[in-house]
């Protein structure tokens, strides 16, 4: 090893160490693994790319709730992110390490501001209930058609909001009828007896009011769901499941920019099954690829994190460097996800 | 690794390409980080362009596909090449970059004849009885987009029917 070609064995021969390949091992290390990661990315990419044009139909990006802008807006916030981080090695080259810690600093903020962002457009994702689930499944499931299926899934769900209150509605009354029974236990003087009952009486009224009132009150929620539970037992007539199914979750066409707004949007508490054909597949594959990305941008937010204490010089600037290519890297898988994923 | 044999050859510190911390100083710079900063921004705002109502091939989806891959494309290599220094490096680049991006294709090829095709293909692939009962065609879309009309800028969003 190296060590011993240093020895002076031989006298007047002095050798020198020579690594087997021109780069550090700590480099090589990155790269090897970043080759993995090329086959990973190209997997999952091609897997995408194979699904999505192997699929009888596929959501439009806004019919999935997807904004092409703010796409777009991450995409812009990842290459400043590859800038600052390629600006903190060039400092760190200088002995600048103040300067080399600014830009670390700046690429952190950036990947955050990315994961933020992502974590919004998930949040819009699980609001309207577009996660992948099994084919049959009784909750929040995407169909892909408006079909009998869909239509008991409805009726399903209709019934599960109008049992539950018909349960609170229950509840409260035997709760008073409770209270009530309690006084008249009591043998209480007439006049004492009937006041409190009074007051029983009145204290339920309130609370019946208050619990029938308002945009998640029990008359809202049967003045919503009776309809909708009438249409869904219309088996077999499709037009009529098309309007519940655009009633729930209207979609908008390939080209049309405007606003639409479903049920499921106007009530939080509604959560029907909603039909967007070939969601399920989408949701799938949407989660996998940018579930698997944001992994990635979270390890390496963890590292920067891990390199904020150090002092960056000249001589240590490699693991800049090391980290700076597995950040280029996750950029890399971006500039390839957000086209297809939103745009295509 | 091949150490024992380099151990045994006096040869003068290889450091032409860039083997460390000390490799890099003499290329890159700011002002060329900068110029593909700009470049990067342009492409993507050209992949945007495709969204955009003055794209003229609506109609063609498959140009915009085209174009979007060509962009993405370009964007990948001036990473590659630039900010990850590939363009300064020794020849070991290509024993990395090359077999794995080969890999990677073949493992899209490879899904091809049974998933990609299985729908689309000329060779009787299909999908099975009990999953057409389940997926949707583009006649259900069209059906939905078309019931949904009543619905735009938010309206009719009163839930129950008026």
């Amino acid at each position: 090893m190296s060590h011993e070609a240093h020895a002076p064995a031989a006298g007047h021969l002095k050798l020198q160490y020579q690594p087997a390949l021109p780069l550090r091992n700590g480099k090589l290390f990155l790269w090897l693994f970043l080759s993995t990661e090329i086959m990973f990315f190209a997997g999952l990419i091609g897997m995408y790319i194979v699904l999505r044009f192997g699929a009888t139909v596929w959501p439009v990006p806004h019919a999935v709730h997807l904004s092409e802008p703010t796409g777009a807006f991450n995409t812009f916030v990842l290459i400043c992110s590859s800038v600052t981080i390629v600006l903190a090695l060039e400092a760190a080259k200088k002995n600048k390490s103040d300067a080399a810690k600014f830009w670390l600093i700046l690429t952190l903020a950036l990947g955050s501001v990315f994961l933020g962002v992502k974590a919004l457009e998930y949040r819009a994702k699980f609001a309207h209930k577009i996660v992948p689930t099994m084919p049959g499944s009784p909750i929040f499931n995407i169909y892909e058609k408006a079909d009998r299926y869909y239509g008991s899934a409805v009726k399903y769900r209709a019934e599960e909001i109008l049992d539950g209150v018909a349960a609170e509605e229950k509840a409260l009354a035997a709760k008073y009828d409770a209270m009530a029974a309690e006084v008249a236990d009591k043998k209480l003087p007439q006049a004492e007896a009937d006041e409190r009952l009074k007051a029983i009486a009145d204290e339920r009224a309130k609370e019946t009011a208050s619990r029938e009132e308002g945009e998640d009150g029990w008359k809202k929620k049967k003045e919503v769901v009776n309809p909708l539970l009438s249409e869904a037992k219309t088996v077999n007539q499709p037009d009529i499941l098309y309007g519940l199914a655009a009633r729930i979750m209207p979609m908008a066409g390939a080209r049309d920019k405007r606003h639409f707004l479903g049920l499921n949007d106007t009530y939080h508490w509604l959560k029907m099954p909603i039909v967007v054909p070939g969601g399920n597949m989408w949701a799938a594959t949407y989660f996998t690829l940018t579930g698997f990305h944001a992994i990635h941008v979270i390890v390496g937010l963890i590292a920067f994190g891990l390199m904020m204490p150090m002092k960056f010089t000249a001589a240590n600037c490699g693991i800049i460097e090391n980290v700076g290519l597995y950040w280029h890297f996750v950029d890399l898988v971006w500039i390839f996800l957000f086209p297809i994923l939103y745009l295509f | 690794m091949s150490d024992h044999s380099h151990d045994t050859h006096a040869a003068p510190t290889h450091d032409a390409h860039g083997s460390g911390a000390h490799g890099h100083d003499d290329h890159g710079g700011i002002g060329l980080y900068v110029k593909i900063f700009v470049a990067l921004c342009v492409l993507t705002g050209a992949s945007f362009f495709t969204y955009s109502d003055a794209w003229p091939w609506h109609d063609k989806p498959a140009v915009g596909w085209a174009f979007m891959m060509a962009v993405s494309c370009t964007k990948a290599l001036l990473v590659m090449m630039f900010f990850m220094h590939l363009i300064w490096e020794a020849d070991w680049k290509y024993v990395l970059t090359i077999p794995a991006s080969f890999m990677s294709l073949f493992l899209v090829v490879a899904l091809i004849p049974d998933v990609g095709m299985r729908v689309h293909g000329n060779y009787g692939y299909s999908h099975s009885p009990s999953r057409m009962e389940y997926v949707g065609q583009p006649s259900d879309t069209e059906a939905l987009v078309h019931a949904s009309l009543p619905y735009a800028d938010g309206e009719g969003h009163g839930g129950a029917k008026h």
